[in-house]
């Protein structure tokens, strides 16, 4: 049965992982422990060898990559005998499996990714470079193309910009107002409270696939229920149609509309389950002796909630704000079909397309460390404004 | 005692008011889920349609790889879990424990990898199972997954690892333990909760993810339930139906589980979080 | 200055009765002072006068002025809170003037009052500071200040003084007893530490569980407690207290408790004959146990065995077994005491208090 033998081959690749952990602590136990014993130069000798059998298996041997091994295990064996001579050697011994799993896995594909922006891989060059390993070199053209060539059709880069911020700060906006007056009510009231927060928190509980799709659907033009609501509205109340409510093609005219109205559906929980804790902290005395001062309602959240709230608040703004940046699901799965608009894409959307879609792979490498380094700098900015803020 | 009154009321009127918008789209799923045969396209509004049978389910099960998705989304979340929280557990002990060389980069790549943002890591993760011929695979796909799982894991252990107070391995090593004795019988029984949330975590990433998968996974046997979803929902032929049931069976275990241990993932998550 | 009355005062929280049928009057001036144990109504108390609680029944008067419905900031109140309630964003000036600033009252009334304030507190220099730069005392004084600042018609305080350490404390009572003395306003303090009760009052309220057990000056509740609760409750160390019965022979009057035989002078007991054979308490605080040789009422005294004798600097702590299951507490000076001795000791018989057990009220 077909289920058993994926089961098995699973079950092979955990073994194997396992396996490969034993090796590579037996390595390393082989070099720690042993690196002052008389026939200690036989052990990099050795796993030099095994190294090179690897390799040849599994189809990754070059004599570039040999050189390197080579190079490290001596490396390696040196800091053994010089450097660690067996001490402190445990926490290297816990630590250096994932992190061999993280460079391989992180470091190497990060430094593959600037390899390629300055070279040229694209639908034409792909087969080329699987059997040869070789890919045109171009500098700094892919750089230049970013910003002048757009990444799918139409679209430019300063078009995408634009429209990425506009998107970032529109959802922040309505994410931290809505997930606000939610914390708010719920923190005056009594009866239901566990049951309200419950349910408020569906959006976020609800797998995002399943949620975007859905509310998608709920867009269609002619069998979604925004439209169908609108439709039932003008055929009650006449007069709407002169005003001009009508039933609107959101998928088609409004992409970027619905998208935002889709993700902050579905951002507003979080925002609200942070703004109650912080709420929640903040110590009743506090308002009461507002109130024996003389504040009124809104001066109670002027000069106590929101100031007291803020350390709770800024982190949660700043993760928001990263992660809506970064959004891809819910611009691809509403528009990313065949056949899909792009006039709703942001930023990492075009990259993605750009490189799946339109198999651009170099272009999206120069791309994505464009974005890359945008994305550093308005993380420096947020973390300037945070140490502003807490002196 | 009026007053306070009418505003009790106007507060609970505007939550349901809320909670109807958050939970009217589940219920929408639900009735289209059970929609007849003949009117699954249709502009009825009304929760429990007229003819309500479970067709679309059975179709689901009949005409889709449907329960091949779930297998498949389980063998690879279940997975990267494993091997994640495996892993990461001996990890984040020795940068909870120890002091050595490299520890603060260590941290500090850790940090970096959480910035990075996903878009940009997939290409290069791409190319490279391209050329290892894992495409289409269970490997190809934990192999991407891992990725994201382990930086995670350890942060939240590490946090996890940092409350237990030292002298209970030095109890235990006055009694005669070794240092790694001590880390197996002691310390990871009582980081059972961390370690479970991590999992849980872990478990929720992968099992929620898409982008990934669609990049790896071309042939429909072999996708995983998020793909498997999207491809009943496409653009032009739209299988309303089985795209609502299909979304039911996933839904109602993931909220349970969520509001289940919802109490626990809050508090986890200010654990890994708490930093200067 | 402002009188404060309690008429009729109920409060419930859902099923749970907290203030039962409080009557309680507040002098122009006073220093009032309500104690009892955690969980016995007298923050609900302080809270509903200063209108952060709505009564469930009754009246609550301000300066003769029925203030059930106006809100806290309108009464004309100024409340010390345990846990200081400093705004933690704003300067010490900034705390200070917060109430000032909220009513537009002209910049120079403002600091005016401040500086006032600050003089008399010495917070002076602490004027810029934040809460959070400030010790337990500075913080007390900054919420004092906040109050002084509103010149109230009632000062409230919520037990302010819990929250500090043991010099500290005794530091703080006597400033507050200066403040008082200087501003002479009505305050009305809350707390469970009978110290501060006795040295700050000019009225105390013992209240437990809802319901005030008496009122008086510090010395009437000291030397006159009207029921076991408030008898145990004031007084440090706690007060003995004895079961036993009533006898009498020959026109004089006997407490009996196992073998030992108190004798129970006619002007500490009058009504002693209505007890006759019955069952009583004896209340006796340790100071009023007599041991020095040269004062004790040799015709009637107990002899017993000392169990453990604990030093306190200024006193000693003795406490004698007066039979198996009972040991009361007596104190003296003279550290010449030594366990497992016999010792003979008598009454103070001016300081008697008898109670009745089942009422557990005061009947001598």
């Amino acid at each position: 049965m077909e289920y058993l033998t994926s089961f098995g081959e699973v079950l092979f690749f955990i073994i194997t992982v396992l396996i490969g952990v034993l090796f590579i602590e037996i390595y390393l136990y082989l070099h720690f422990k042993l690196y002052d014993k008389k026939f200690y130069f036989f052990i990099p000798l050795i796993s030099i060898f095994i190294f090179y059998l690897i390799l040849k298996s599994i189809n990754l041997y070059s004599t570039k990559t040999m050189f390197f091994i080579t190079l490290g295990e001596i490396l390696f064996s040196y800091l053994c005998v010089y450097r660690i001579k067996g001490k402190n050697y445990l926490p290297y011994m816990l630590v250096i499996p994932s992190f061999i799993g993280l460079a391989l896995l992180l470091v190497y594909p990060f430094v593959f990714e600037v390899y390629l922006s300055f070279h040229d891989l694209k639908l034409t060059t792909i087969l080329p470079w699987k059997e040869t390993g070789k890919i045109p070199f171009v500098g700094l053209k892919q750089y230049i193309n970013v910003f002048v060539l757009p990444p799918l059709s139409e679209t430019t880069f300063w078009q995408l910009l634009g429209r990425t911020f506009l998107w970032t700060f529109s959802n922040v906006f309505f994410h931290v107002l809505g997930g606000f007056i939610l914390a708010l009510i719920l923190s005056e009231i009594k009866m239901f409270k566990g049951i309200y927060r419950t349910l408020l928190v569906i959006p976020w509980a609800m797998p995002q696939v399943v949620a975007v799709l859905s509310l998608r659907g709920e867009f269609h033009s002619q069998y979604g229920f925004v439209n169908i609501v609108i439709k039932k509205l003008i055929s009650t109340f006449p007069f709407l149609e002169k005003v001009g409510v009508a039933p609107v093609n959101w998928l088609s005219d409004h992409p970027l509309l619905t998208c935002t109205l889709i993700n902050i559906w579905l951002g507003i929980p979080f925002m609200m389950v942070v703004i109650l804790g912080g709420l929640e902290s903040i110590s009743k005395s506090y308002y009461d002796a507002a109130s024996i001062d003389g504040a009124t309602y809104l001066q109670k959240l002027k000069y106590i909630t929101l100031p007291l709230i803020k350390p709770v608040l800024l982190p949660a703004v700043t993760l928001g704000t990263i992660w809506t940046f970064n959004n891809i699901n819910v611009i691809y799965l509403v528009t990313g079909q065949a056949g899909g608009t792009e006039k709703a894409d942001i930023l990492v959307s075009a990259l993605y397309k750009a490189a799946f879609v339109y198999n651009r792979y170099s272009y999206s490498a120069a791309f994505a460390m464009v974005i890359f380094l945008i994305l550093t700098i308005i993380t420096f900015l947020y973390s300037k404004i945070i140490k502003v803020e807490n002196t | 005692m009026k007053k306070s009154k009418i505003k009790s009321i106007m507060l609970h009127l505007l939550l349901i008011i809320a909670v109807v918008i958050t939970t009217y789209p589940l219920i929408r799923i639900f009735s289209v889920s059970i929609r007849p045969g003949d009117r699954i396209i249709s502009t009825d509004l009304s929760i429990i349609p007229k003819g309500a049978t479970f067709i679309s389910y059975i179709k689901l099960f009949k005409e889709t790889y449907f329960i091949k998705w779930i297998f498949n989304s389980l063998i690879i979340t279940l997975s990267t879990s494993l091997i994640g929280v495996i892993l990461a557990s001996s990890a984040a002990y020795s940068f909870s424990r120890y002091k050595f060389f490299g520890k603060k980069i260590g941290l500090y790549i850790l940090l970096f990898t959480q910035m990075v943002p996903a878009g940009m890591l997939i290409l290069p993760l791409y190319l490279m199972i391209m050329k290892l011929n894992l495409i289409n695979t269970y490997l190809g796909m934990i192999i991407a997954y891992s990725v994201s799982s382990l930086p995670f894991s350890i942060w939240i252990l590490k946090g996890y690892y940092d409350t237990i107070p030292r002298s209970l391995e030095e109890a235990a090593m006055v009694d005669g333990a070794n240092e790694i004795y001590a880390f197996y019988k002691i310390i990871l029984p009582l980081s059972t909760p961390a370690l479970s949330i991590a999992f849980l975590f872990n478990f929720t990433m992968a099992w929620n993810e898409y982008l990934v998968a669609r990049v790896i996974l071309y042939n429909p046997k072999s996708y995983t339930w998020t793909l498997g979803l999207f491809e009943l929902q496409g653009q032009f032929i739209t299988q309303w139906g089985m795209f609502a049931a299909g979304s039911i069976i996933i839904t109602i275990p993931v909220l349970l589980i969520f509001l289940y241990s919802s109490k626990w993932l809050v508090s986890g998550l200010t654990l890994g979080s708490v930093k200067g | 200055m402002a009188e404060v009355k309690f008429v009729k005062v109920k409060k419930t929280f859902g099923d749970n009765l907290v203030l039962n049928n409080i009557n309680l009057e507040v002098k122009n001036g006073e220093f009032c002072v309500i104690v009892g144990p955690s969980g016995c109504g007298k923050t609900t108390l302080l809270r509903i006068l200063a209108g952060l609680e709505d009564v469930t029944e009754g009246e609550i008067y301000i300066d003769n002025a029925l203030v059930n419905n106006i809100p806290p900031s309108k009464r004309e109140i100024a409340m010390v809170f345990q846990d200081y309630a400093l705004y933690p964003h704003m300067t010490v000036k900034e705390n200070m003037s917060f109430s000032l600033r909220l009513r537009n009252f002209p910049k120079e009334e403002i600091e005016k009052r401040v500086n006032e304030t600050a003089e008399i507190l010495q917070i002076k220099h602490l004027l810029d500071r934040m809460p959070k730069q400030l010790s337990g005392g500075q913080r007390q004084r900054v919420a004092i200040g906040r109050a002084i600042v509103r010149h109230p018609k009632v000062f409230l305080f919520d037990e302010p003084l819990s929250n500090l350490d043991a010099k500290l404390r005794e530091e703080m009572r006597i400033e507050i007893l200066r403040l008082h003395q200087k501003l002479q306003t009505t305050m009305v303090y809350v707390t469970h530490d009978q110290i501060e009760a006795m040295t700050l009052a000019s009225k105390i309220v013992v209240m437990n569980k809802g319901v005030i057990q008496q009122e008086g000056t510090p010395i009437e509740i000291y030397k006159k407690p009207q029921n076991i609760f408030v008898a145990s409750f004031i007084g440090t160390p706690t007060m003995n207290f004895i079961k036993g019965k009533i006898t009498l022979e020959n026109d004089k009057t006997f407490f009996i408790h196992k073998e030992r035989k108190f004798f129970i002078p006619s002007y500490s007991f009058p009504d002693s004959s209505k007890y006759n054979g019955k069952e009583v308490i004896l209340g006796i605080r340790p100071d009023d146990i007599i041991l020095d040789d040269s004062k004790i009422d040799k015709e009637n005294a107990i002899s017993a065995r000392v169990d453990v004798v604990e030093l306190l600097g200024p006193r000693e702590n003795v406490y004698i077994k007066i039979s198996d299951k009972k040991t009361i507490c007596a104190t003296t000076h003279s550290f010449n005491i030594a366990p497992h001795t016999e010792i003979n000791f008598s009454l103070n018989y001016l300081n008697i208090h008898i109670f009745d057990p089942e009422t557990e009220k005061r009947i001598n």
